[in-house]
């Protein structure tokens, strides 16, 4: 009886409305701020009338220990960090609110902000996806590819730890591939932009009947039902309960592995159910001892897809490097490694602790050759200035550790500036070593780091180089 | 929002440390809440004419930081000022008025971003003016601006006859808005009427 009750009122709720696919697609799996969706306000109104939408408050509390102290949580990005909650007097409900500035670039939360999910008819999932790839797989890369495409069909969780320049996006075709013929839902996440940025047109490529959808930043609104979302981890704070399988990709970058709330929205984002796969080049212990303890799938590749081993850094003393940057000097060694680049034509990065000393070592730098520009995270012309290196527009790049992932250029030689210093950490330093030798017409490079005085950081990321290359090449090597 | 302390720099995160000395504590300074590389981006602004006082130069800096703060709504950047804001606002003998937003502008805001810098800045103020209209200055020509009927009136029963005032916005342009909000006070018999801004644009 009580079923059916629920029945009739089901079909009353649904009456007097046709539901707009436009609407519909965008809406499935999203959390969204009732007064900021990309759609009317008063069609918003009514699909909310007819009962299409749930709602929850944007900040909720709980209570917590001994003293049963509140602790408030964004519902949206599931913050719980009190020093980020800020209560104030709101002149909208005339009493003490509180919002959240953790995801306040995405438009603020606030306890009298109401979020949306949708609750009503789903979308269908075409089953037609077609992988069109011509490439051909390394004897590993194809194993990893198996393993991967068995754990995501028994639903467990995966790790694939793959060295710099292993070719790990094309493992996951197949995988990709499979889930979206099952009717599934598929996110590949990663905390960066710039990987984003790279990985939207190559997945785009091969599966050429797939609705695919990158998202980052301020990106505008896409068409239709994204069954694959290509997107920053920053993102998915926008999304629950909604991806039947997430993969993460640069698992290891920052701000990932720092920030507890991108974890917490990766599984926000996915299905209770939904296996994760972290894919990384240098898994933290937190990660491995998890791996371990969960039993995850795991694939090892320790060898790039050209064959050829890791370049293996070396150290160089830079006593003072800041002192005479500051006094108006390139140290001599720094100059020389440059000024020999210059000559053979080879195209450079040089990897600086802070923006502050890499903005006084631009103009020195102009000095040995006028085109030699800085990049940082917040430069609007980040892309354009990479491009231009690749183009060989620009012989090399100063650049700040925004640069450590995701580029690829060919012959590229590599000096990291201070490589003692705190932000270098060891697996900064191995993606940095892992931009040289990626091309198989020149897999070989200079990796060197500069230093005042070698870290454990340093040495650290120095040995696991060679481990990996004693891995996938003998222990013979050295 | 008072009482909260600031541990990490409210515009970069990045932790401040400020060491507890007698000095802060006999004079009974704000704590920071912003950390020196980020105060530094901030340029003062020269005042060359009195009637009109303002704290900074409107640059890339204060651009983010309004942005922040009246547009992302981020309350809690009332802070950022209050020191400034409170050592020349605190000693003066006129009535401090804030230039008044509308009510219905007010509930979409949820707050008031000029009071707010005040309430943080501890200086006592008092509300004389309405605001009569909706519309913001933004996207009028200066011709336009110029031209606007009155846009703020007294508030009913507030008597301003001989008394001396600083009105207090957060930005100054064009000064119109300013320019409004004294002839409404000198016009209801008001003694003197300067003005007090955060940013000069
Ligand atoms: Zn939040
Ligand atoms: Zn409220
Ligand atoms: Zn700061």
């Amino acid at each position: 009886m009580r079923n059916r009750l629920c029945k009739v009122q089901q079909k009353f709720n649904y009456k007097g409305i046709v539901v707009e696919p436009k609407i519909r697609d965008f809406f499935i799996g999203r959390i969204w701020t009732r007064n900021h969706t990309p759609f009317s306000q008063e069609k918003i109104e009514k699909y909310i009338e007819h009962q299409f939408f749930n709602i929850k408050p944007g900040i909720s509390f709980f209570r917590k220990g001994f003293l049963q102290r509140q602790i408030y949580r964004c519902n949206r990005c599931h913050n719980t960090n009190q020093h980020e909650i800020v209560h104030y007097n709101c002149a909208r409900c005339e009493k003490v609110c509180v919002y959240c500035r953790h995801c306040i670039n995405m438009g603020r939360v606030t306890s009298c902000t109401d979020l949306l999910t949708w609750n009503g008819p789903s979308s269908h999932y075409p089953l037609s996806h077609k992988l069109v790839w011509e490439g051909k797989y390394t004897e590993a890369q194809h194993e990893a590819a198996q393993q991967l495409q068995e754990s995501i069909k028994t639903g467990r969780h995966h790790l694939i730890f793959a060295v710099c320049g292993a070719g790990k996006t094309e493992i996951l075709f197949p995988a990709v591939e499979f889930a979206l013929n099952q009717g599934k839902r598929v996110c590949i996440a990663t905390p960066r932009t710039d990987v984003v940025l790279e990985l939207y047109p190559r997945f785009q490529k091969v599966f050429p009947k797939t609705n695919l959808h990158a998202l980052y930043g301020s990106v505008p609104v896409q068409q239709g039902f994204p069954q694959l979302v290509i997107t920053t981890t920053h993102q998915l704070y926008r999304f629950e309960n909604a991806f039947d399988v997430v993969i993460v990709d640069e698992a290891d970058a920052f701000p990932y592995t720092y920030d507890r709330t991108l974890q917490k929205a990766v599984v926000k984002a996915k299905k209770e159910d939904a296996p994760i796969t972290l894919v990384t080049a240098t898994p933290s212990p937190q990660i491995l001892s998890r791996v371990k303890r969960e039993k995850w799938g795991v694939s090892f590749i320790p060898r790039r897809y050209h064959g050829y081993p890791l370049p293996v850094p070396r150290y160089e003393s830079l006593w003072s490097y800041d002192k005479k940057i500051q006094k108006g000097d390139i140290p001599t060694k720094l100059e020389e490694w440059t000024k020999a680049r210059l000559t053979n034509k080879e195209p450079f990065l040089i990897f600086f602790p802070t923006i502050r000393l890499m903005h006084m070592a631009t103009s020195l730098f102009q000095q040995l050759d006028k085109r030699i520009v800085s990049v940082h995270a917040e430069d609007e012309e980040r892309k354009e200035k990479v491009l231009k290196l690749r183009k060989e527009e620009v012989p090399g790049l100063l650049t700040t550790t925004i640069l450590e992932r995701g580029i690829t250029i060919k012959n590229i030689q590599v000096a990291v500036v201070g490589a003692e210093s705190k932000i270098f950490t060891s697996s900064a330093l191995i993606q940095i070593s892992g931009r040289v030798g990626r091309n198989s017409q020149f897999p070989t490079g200079d990796i060197v780091f500069f230093h005042h005085g070698i870290t454990a950081e340093m040495d650290e990321a120095r040995n696991e180089i060679i481990r990996l290359n004693r891995e996938g090449f003998g222990e013979g090597f050295k | 929002m008072k009482g909260t302390e600031v541990m990490n720099c409210l515009l970069c995160n990045t932790p401040l440390n400020e060491p507890v000395t007698w000095k802060l504590l006999l004079t009974n300074h704000f704590p920071k809440t912003i950390c020196t590389d980020c105060e530094n981006k901030f340029k003062p602004y020269e005042n060359k004419e009195k009637a009109v006082t303002s704290l900074y130069q409107y640059n890339e800096a204060m651009k983010d930081y309004l942005h922040r703060y009246k547009f992302l709504h981020d309350i809690i950047l009332a802070k950022v000022f209050r020191e400034q804001i409170h050592h020349h606002l605190s000693k003066q003998n006129a009535i401090i008025v804030p230039i008044p937003m509308h009510p219905l502008k007010l509930k979409e805001r949820t707050f008031s971003p000029v009071d707010e810098l005040l309430n943080e800045a501890n200086v006592p103020f008092t509300h004389y003016l309405e605001k009569i209209t909706t519309e913001t200055q933004g996207g009028k020509s200066r011709q336009q601006r110029l031209n606007a009927p009155q846009i703020f009136r007294l508030k009913n029963g507030m008597d301003v006859v001989g008394k001396d005032f600083i009105l207090v916005d957060d930005i100054y342009t064009t000064g119109t808005t300013i320019k409004h909000g004294k002839k409404v006070l000198l016009d209801e018999g008001a003694k003197s009427v300067t003005a007090f801004t955060l940013i000069r644009g």
